[in-house]
């Protein structure tokens, strides 16, 4: 079995899912580090609920949201469900915590001191945030990014249950080592598994890097 | 005050221990608000800077209106960014991801000729050679003139310090108080100075605020502020001790003699026109009382005085005692309790003090520009 169509595929599940996971994780981060408003810490609770949940769970769930009778069926008519789009929006769903988490620890530590010196230098809010704070809070949002594509790239539970397990359209490299194992094909095994480990093992290195750099 | 006032401040915020009730009217001139931590001083800078909001007043710059909210409503609170009001932190806030130049060539980012400019300012402060350098490499005195150019950068009407010199010794302390009084001249700004230092108000101010919870209770020419008695009231109601107004006899750099009320005191030695009338102040902790019984160490053996114990207070560890002396004084001691408890001294005792010679500090200034500076600007 040729193991580079799910890798491109992975490749490109993950590419996207880190567009979202950046954009959205870090206006969470923002709201949660410096926003003050009803329900914050019930907002917080649903963002991190698919750290501790069963990807089963988290699957369920993303099939009754966007399969046929969910609100995406209803309201926009387009059904993604064993697609590969499915698998961008639950290796979404799974990784978006740990960005959240990075993010808003690295904004919560900008001292507010250092924001209030711009705006009395003349900036605007929308400049205080991509002068001061993102710029200072840069190496905590990377390192979420990097752990949240590493996440992305590894989701399998929640994946299988809405995406499905199609060779050439949904299946991406943790599905292909589940069925290489299911048929015993242990030499594709061993390759994609020691693929994935480097892969993770390097972005914790990278994790760290970005932590301990000046 | 000289001149037309510039900055008109009359606000009203409820603080947790008190109200804040600040009404000041500034020119160009370097006023020091001075008074103990917690007493308002810094939530006035905030407010005129729109950093926090009164709950109720005005504050009027050159003419335009920074903040106005009478008792319904709001009416104005222009935000901080459009106010041209400089603000230098206690800890100078310099953008650690930044550099020097990057710092002061900030709120310049759009401009044209933005980066000359800061080049200039930087020049200015003499630092060009730290352009290039992080704030964490700088030292204090140097992130304090990064902070300023910063500031003018911003091209402010009014300037704000924030206890600038707390954190800097006493050599670096005068260069840059220099420094702070050459700029106010220079770019004609107002100039409004938090400081709970006597010292720093002495060397800088052209007058000064006294403000104690949250009210200004005096207000004036910095050593009118010292000399009245009323006003020496305020000012030992927000700490400062055993206030001394003396002659000074002889300044040499063995020392300075005084002379007060008839009392000749030896101080260490420092800057003293003979003949002058000098300003000075001793701490309680500095002042001892002496054993009859015991010898006594070389560093007591000058300004002695017999006293009367006319009231004792305690607090805690602590014990004070107001002590009356023969020129019609009264001076404040203070010791830890368990000596008093083996003194015996009740009101109605006699006591002899030494007012330790190294403890008796003289306030100099205001700063003349017109002297060359003590060290030379590194």
């Amino acid at each position: 079995m040729s193991y580079w169509n799910p890798a491109l595929l992975s490749l490109k599940v993950t590419a996207v899912a880190t567009v979202f996971i950046v954009v959205v994780g870090l206006a969470l981060a923002f709201l949660l580090a410096r926003g003050r408003f009803w329900g914050k810490s019930a907002l917080e609770a649903i963002i991190m609920l698919p750290l501790v949940l069963p990807p089963t769970v988290v699957g369920y769930y993303l099939l009754r949201v966007l399969g046929s009778g969910g609100p995406l069926v209803q309201w926009a008519g387009v059904n993604v469900v064993f697609t590969w789009r499915a698998a961008v929006a639950s290796s979404f769903v799974v990784a978006l915590p740990l960005m959240v988490l990075s993010a808003r620890a690295a904004i919560a530590n900008v001292d507010p001191m250092l924001e209030s010196a711009a705006r009395t230098l003349g900036s605007s809010e929308v400049a205080v945030v991509f002068r001061v704070t993102l710029p200072l809070a840069r190496r905590g949002i990377l390192a979420g990014a990097v752990l949240g594509a590493a996440r992305a790239l590894g989701e399998f539970g929640a994946t299988l249950m809405v995406a499905g397990n199609i060779p050439g359209r949904t299946q991406t490299l943790p599905l292909v080592i589940y069925d290489a194992v299911q048929q015993r094909d242990y030499g594709l095994t061993n390759r994609l598994v020691a693929l994935m480990t480097v892969l993770a093992l390097v972005s914790l290195w990278a994790v760290r890097r970005l932590g301990t750099m000046r | 005050m000289n001149g037309e006032p510039r900055l008109h401040v009359d606000i009203e915020k409820c603080l947790d221990p008190f109200r804040l009730r600040v009404h000041l009217d500034v020119s160009s001139e370097i006023l020091v608000l001075f008074g103990p931590s917690g007493a308002g001083k810094t939530m006035t800078l905030q407010s005129i800077a729109g950093l926090v909001s009164p709950d109720a007043g005005e504050i009027v710059l050159d003419g335009r209106v920074l903040f106005r909210r009478q008792r319904p409503g709001v009416a104005a609170n222009m935000p901080a960014r459009r106010r041209r009001v400089g603000y230098v932190f206690q800890d100078y806030a310099l953008f650690p991801h930044l550099t020097a130049l990057e710092n002061v060539a900030f709120p310049l980012w759009r401009k044209s000729g933005g980066r000359e400019r800061a080049r200039a300012l930087l020049h200015r402060m003499h630092l060009e050679h730290l352009a290039d350098r992080r704030p964490e490499k700088m030292s204090g005195g140097q992130q304090q003139r990064v902070a300023i150019a910063r500031a003018l950068a911003a091209e402010p009407d009014i300037l704000l310090f924030d206890e600038p010199f707390s954190a800097l010794d006493p050599a670096l302390r005068e260069r840059l108080q220099r420094g702070l009084l050459e700029v106010q001249r220079e770019f004609d700004l107002v100039v409004l100075c938090v400081t709970h230092n006597l010292e720093d108000a002495f060397a800088i101010g052209d007058r000064l605020a006294v403000v104690h919870e949250g009210q200004v209770t005096q207000i004036g020419a910095v050593d009118e502020v010292f000399r009245r008695p009323a006003n020496l009231r305020a000012a030992e109601s927000v700490g400062m001790r055993n206030l001394i107004h003396a002659k000074v006899m002889g300044a040499s750099a063995d020392g300075v003699v005084l002379d007060w009320d008839g009392l000749t005191l030896e101080a260490p030695p420092q800057h003293a026109v003979p003949g002058q009338m000098a300003p000075g102040y001793i701490r309680p902790e500095d002042i001892k009382l002496l054993y009859a019984d015991r010898g006594i160490g070389e560093a007591l053996r000058r300004n002695q005085v017999d006293g009367m114990v006319v009231r004792r207070e305690e607090s805690g560890d602590f014990t004070t005692l107001f002590v009356a002396l023969p020129n019609g004084h009264q001076i404040e001691v203070c010791f830890p309790s368990y000596t008093y408890s083996r003194m015996q001294l009740g009101v109605g005792s006699a006591a002899r003090l030494s007012l330790r010679r190294e403890g008796l500090v003289l306030l100099h200034g205001p700063l003349s520009l017109d002297i060359p500076p003590a060290g030379s600007i590194q």
